[in-house]
C-alpha cells in the first residue's frame, strides 16, 4: 500500500467537503409534486391488504378509532391501521414534511384553510370525487375539500365554533339562549352576571382556541363572505369601519369575561364552565367531549353572539374539517381508500359520532348521542363557514385575531387594528 | 571484532543502493509520513459530520437565497431580499429579536447572579448544603415541558398557585393576569428559565469557588480584609473562567428557549413572547422555507456575536484564549 502524505489526505478530505457541498446544493424541491400536469388521479385499485398509516391530531378520539379498525380488520384479512398521531399544533406545523414521502399518512387528516391549501399545493391529495365515500357526504358540506373539480378531502367532522351554554344556569338567570341582535346578547351576559355567575369563560391565552369566538363575531359584521381571504389580499384592511365596529364589540364583552382572561389557557377555561362558575365556554361544540370528561352533568347548547342589529344574515357558524385523503405517494393507495370509504359509511360515522360528541358530515347518520341530538337542529340553521380558517397564511391570521385580544387587554380598538394592519401590510 | 565494530559506520555513510536512498530522502523530505490506513479512522466521524451537519448548515445558506415554500420542486433565487426583508419589512421578525434580546438581557444577569449567591451560600459540604444543592439543582433534571406545564398553572391568573397564595394572605391587590399581560409576560417566563436553569449553573460555580486555596482567605482576614473585599480580590478572579462558561452557556440557553415558550405560551406563542427560535419555527410552519432559512442563519450569527460581546466586554478571557 502506497504512502500519502497530509497534504494529500487534506485534499481527499477537501473534494469529500467539495462533494458534500455539492450535494448540499443540489438544490432545494427536488422531486415533483405528485399529479403532475393532469392533476391529482384517483387512489390506485388492488388487494385490501397491509398496513395503512392513519396520521391525524385527534389524540382522544384514539380509542373509537381503534374500534373502528378492529371492525375495519374484521372485514378485510390482512389489513392493518395504525394511527399515527400529532398534537394538534405540531400536526398543523408538521405534517407536510412527515406525509410527503408517503412512508406515513397513506390516509391522513387535514385542517380545513391554510393546511388543506399547502396539501393541495404539495399534490399529495388524491382524487376522491369517484370514490364510494364522496356519495355519503352531504353534498353541501364536501366544499371545504374540493379544489377545481376534483374532490380531494372528505371534511368529516361538522363542529360548531360558537360558545357552549350551561342551560340550568341559563334558565336560574331567566337569560334568553338565543339572543337576536347584540344588545339581547349582552343584556343576556348581564342577566348572567347579575345571577353571580361569570357569563363567558374564554381561554384568551389560547390562541387557538381563543380565537374560535372570532368567527361568531366576524360573522355578520363583515361586508362578504370571504372577509378573512379578502383581508389577506389586501382588498379588505382591518382598520375598515365594520372592523373596527367589531373589535368595538369584543370590548363590549370585557366585563363579561372571567378575571384576566387573555392569560387564561384553555383548561382552566373549560373547568369554570364545567364546575359551573361559568355559564358558557368561548370555544365551541368540539369541546363537548371534554367538558363532560371534567364532569359536567348540565344540559349544553350553543349561543351565537349575534353582532347585527336583528338583521344579520347568519344565525351561527361552523366548521367543516376533519378532512380525509389518500395520499397520493403512499404505496397503498386501495387500502387507505378503503379506510376512508370503511369510515364514510353511515353506521361507523354515526359511531365515531356518537362516541367523540361530534357532528359528523356524513348522511343519514343516527345520533344518540344526548347533546349531539339536542344540537342536531344547528345543523339545519343558517350558519356561516367558519371564517378564521379562510386564512392561507397563519402569520395573518394570528396577527388578524391578535387585534381582539389586545382590545381585551385594553388597547383602543382603533390602535389594535393599526398594529394588526401593519403585519398584513408586510405580508401582503 | 573490529571488522564488525566498523561496519555500520559504513553503511551510514554509503548507501547500498538507489531504493534505499530514495526512501532515506523521502524520510528527510516528509517526516510527518504515515500508513495511509491512518486517514480512514476518522473517515467515519467525517463523513457523519459532512451528513448531519455540514449538508444541512450549507443547505440552510443554499435555501435563505431562494423562495422555496418546503414542497413545490419550483423555486427562485432571490439573492439577499430574504436578510433584507427580515431586517426592514417584517416587524413580527424584528419584534422576536427584541424580545430574545431582552430575554438573553434578563436571563443571563438574574441566572448568573442567583447561580452565584446560590453557589456562595451552599459551598461548604455540610449535609444541609448537600440537600439543599440536589433540591436547587432538581429543576435542570425535568423535562422543559414538564417545566413549562408547572409554571403555566403557577401563573395561571384563575386556579393558579400564584393568585391563589395571594388571594390566602390578603394581597389581592398584586394577584394578575401573569402571561396574559403583554408587558409583564417575557419577564415571568424569564423568572422561570432562571428557576429552570439556576441550579444547574450554581454547580459550575461551586466547583469553582472549591478550587480556591483556603490559605488565601485566612492570608486576606489576617491583613485585615473584610467579605467584600475577598469577595472582589480572591473569589470574582478565580470564578471568572465559571463566570465565562455560566454567561457563555445561559446567553444560548436563553436565546434557544423554544420548548419553554411553546410549552408556556402555546404554538403559535402570542407576539409578546415570540423569540427567534419560535418565530423561525412559525415561519416554517408557513410554508416559508427559504425565508425561515435566512431566519435562521440570522439567528446563528446573532448567538455567535452575542456571545462574542460578552467575552469581550465582560474580559472573562484573556485575548487571544
Amino acid at each position: 500500500m502506497s504512502q500519502i502524505s497530509r497534504r494529500q489526505a487534506i485534499a481527499l478530505l477537501g473534494a469529500l467537503g467539495f462533494g458534500a457541498s455539492a450535494a448540499a446544493c443540489a438544490g432545494p424541491g427536488g422531486t415533483t409534486a405528485p399529479g403532475g400536469a393532469t392533476g391529482p388521479a384517483a387512489p390506485t385499485t388492488g388487494n385490501i391488504t397491509g398496513k395503512v398509516s392513519f396520521a391525524h391530531w385527534r389524540g382522544e378520539d384514539k380509542v373509537v378509532f381503534d374500534e373502528l379498525v378492529k371492525r375495519f380488520a374484521a372485514l378485510h384479512d390482512g389489513v392493518e391501521v395504525a394511527q399515527d398521531i400529532s398534537t394538534s399544533n405540531d400536526y398543523n406545523a408538521q405534517a407536510l414534511q412527515k406525509l410527503r414521502g408517503g412512508s406515513i399518512g397513506d390516509a391522513f387528516a387535514t385542517f380545513r384553510g391554510a393546511q388543506f391549501k399547502n396539501f393541495t399545493d404539495a399534490g399529495i391529495y388524491t382524487d376522491l370525487k369517484d370514490s364510494k365515500a364522496a356519495g355519503n357526504y352531504q353534498p353541501g358540506l364536501l366544499a371545504a375539500g374540493k379544489s377545481g373539480d376534483s374532490q380531494l378531502g372528505l371534511p368529516y367532522q361538522v363542529v360548531f365554533p360558537m360558545p357552549m351554554a350551561n342551560v340550568d344556569l341559563f334558565d336560574k338567570a331567566g337569560a334568553e339562549i338565543a339572543p337576536k341582535d347584540w344588545d339581547s346578547f349582552l343584556a343576556m351576559c348581564e342577566k348572567l352576571a347579575a345571577s353571580g355567575v361569570i357569563p363567558i369563560s374564554w381561554p384568551g391565552g389560547d390562541v387557538g382556541n381563543g380565537g374560535q369566538l372570532f368567527n361568531c363575531m366576524i360573522a355578520n359584521n363583515a361586508p362578504v363572505d370571504d372577509m378573512c381571504a379578502q383581508i389577506e389580499q389586501g382588498k379588505l384592511k382591518v382598520t375598515d369601519d365594520w372592523f373596527i365596529k367589531m373589535l368595538n364589540q369584543y370590548k363590549d364583552l370585557v366585563p363579561y369575561l372571567q378575571p384576566n382572561a387573555t392569560g387564561t389557557a384553555v383548561e382552566p377555561a373549560q373547568n369554570l364552565f364545567s364546575q359551573g362558575q361559568a355559564a358558557m365556554l368561548a370555544t365551541g361544540s368540539y369541546h363537548i367531549a371534554a367538558v363532560r370528561g371534567l364532569g359536567a352533568q348540565f344540559p349544553i347548547e350553543l349561543v351565537f353572539p349575534n353582532t347585527s342589529d336583528g338583521n344579520g344574515k347568519y344565525e351561527g357558524a361552523y366548521n367543516a374539517t376533519f378532512i380525509l385523503g389518500v395520499n397520493s405517494a403512499s404505496k397503498n393507495q386501495a387500502a387507505a381508500a378503503a379506510w376512508i370509504d370503511f369510515l364514510s359509511e353511515p353506521e361507523n360515522a354515526g359511531y365515531y359520532a356518537n362516541q367523540t360528541a361530534q357532528h359528523v358530515s356524513v348522511n343519514n347518520v343516527e345520533y344518540t348521542n344526548p347533546d349531539l341530538k339536542r344540537l342536531s337542529p344547528w345543523l339545519e340553521k343558517k350558519t356561516a363557514l367558519a371564517a378564521r380558517f379562510q386564512f392561507q397564511n397563519l402569520d395573518v391570521r394570528n396577527a388578524v385575531e391578535a387585534s381582539a385580544t389586545a382590545v381585551i387587554s385594553g388597547t383602543s380598538p382603533e390602535q389594535a387594528a393599526e398594529a394588526a394592519q401593519k403585519i398584513v401590510d408586510e405580508r401582503l | 571484532m573490529s571488522t564488525h565494530a566498523t561496519k555500520p559506520a559504513a553503511k551510514r555513510k554509503v548507501p547500498h543502493s538507489h531504493g534505499e536512498a530514495d526512501a532515506a530522502k523521502v524520510r528527510r523530505r516528509s517526516p510527518t509520513r504515515v500508513n495511509p490506513a491512518l486517514y480512514l479512522f476518522p473517515l467515519p466521524a467525517v463523513a457523519i459530520i459532512a451528513f448531519f451537519l455540514v449538508m444541512p448548515t450549507l443547505q440552510a445558506f443554499q435555501y435563505a437565497i431562494t423562495d422555496w415554500n418546503g414542497f413545490s420542486a419550483a423555486f427562485n433565487y432571490v439573492g439577499l431580499d430574504n436578510f433584507i426583508r427580515a431586517f426592514t419589512s417584517d416587524s413580527l421578525f424584528t419584534n422576536a429579536l427584541a424580545n430574545n434580546l431582552k430575554f438573553v438581557l434578563l436571563v443571563v444577569i438574574a441566572q448568573t447572579l442567583f447561580s452565584l449567591i446560590l453557589a456562595l451560600m451552599l459551598t461548604k459540604n455540610s449535609r444541609g448544603s448537600i440537600l439543599l444543592r440536589a433540591l436547587f439543582f432538581f429543576p435542570t433534571i425535568l423535562s422543559s415541558v414538564s417545566v413549562a406545564f408547572i409554571w403555566k398553572f403557577i401563573y395561571d391568573p384563575n386556579f393558579g398557585l400564584a393568585n391563589s397564595v395571594l388571594g390566602a394572605v390578603g394581597l389581592e391587590a398584586l394577584q394578575g393576569s401573569y402571561l396574559g399581560n403583554n408587558a409583564q409576560a417575557l419577564y415571568w417566563v424569564a423568572v422561570t428559565q432562571v428557576w429552570f436553569h439556576a441550579g444547574q449553573m450554581m454547580v459550575v460555580y461551586i466547583a469553582g469557588l472549591q478550587s480556591i486555596p483556603r490559605e488565601l482567605y485566612e492570608a486576606a482576614e489576617m491583613d485585615g480584609a473584610g467579605k467584600w473585599q475577598q469577595f472582589k480580590s480572591i473569589t470574582w478572579p478565580f470564578v471568572a473562567p465559571a463566570t465565562s462558561i455560566v454567561v457563555a452557556y445561559t446567553t444560548v440557553q436563553s436565546f434557544k428557549a423554544f420548548d419553554l415558550i411553546l410549552g408556556i405560551a402555546g404554538n403559535p406563542p402570542k407576539q409578546s413572547l415570540d423569540i427567534l427560535s419560535t418565530r423561525i419555527y412559525s415561519t416554517f410552519a408557513n410554508s416559508e422555507f427559504g425565508y425561515a432559512a435566512a431566519q435562521s442563519i440570522i439567528f446563528m450569527a446573532m448567538i455567535a456575536l452575542v456571545t462574542w460581546l460578552q467575552r469581550r466586554l465582560l474580559r472573562l478571557t484573556p485575548k487571544g484564549e
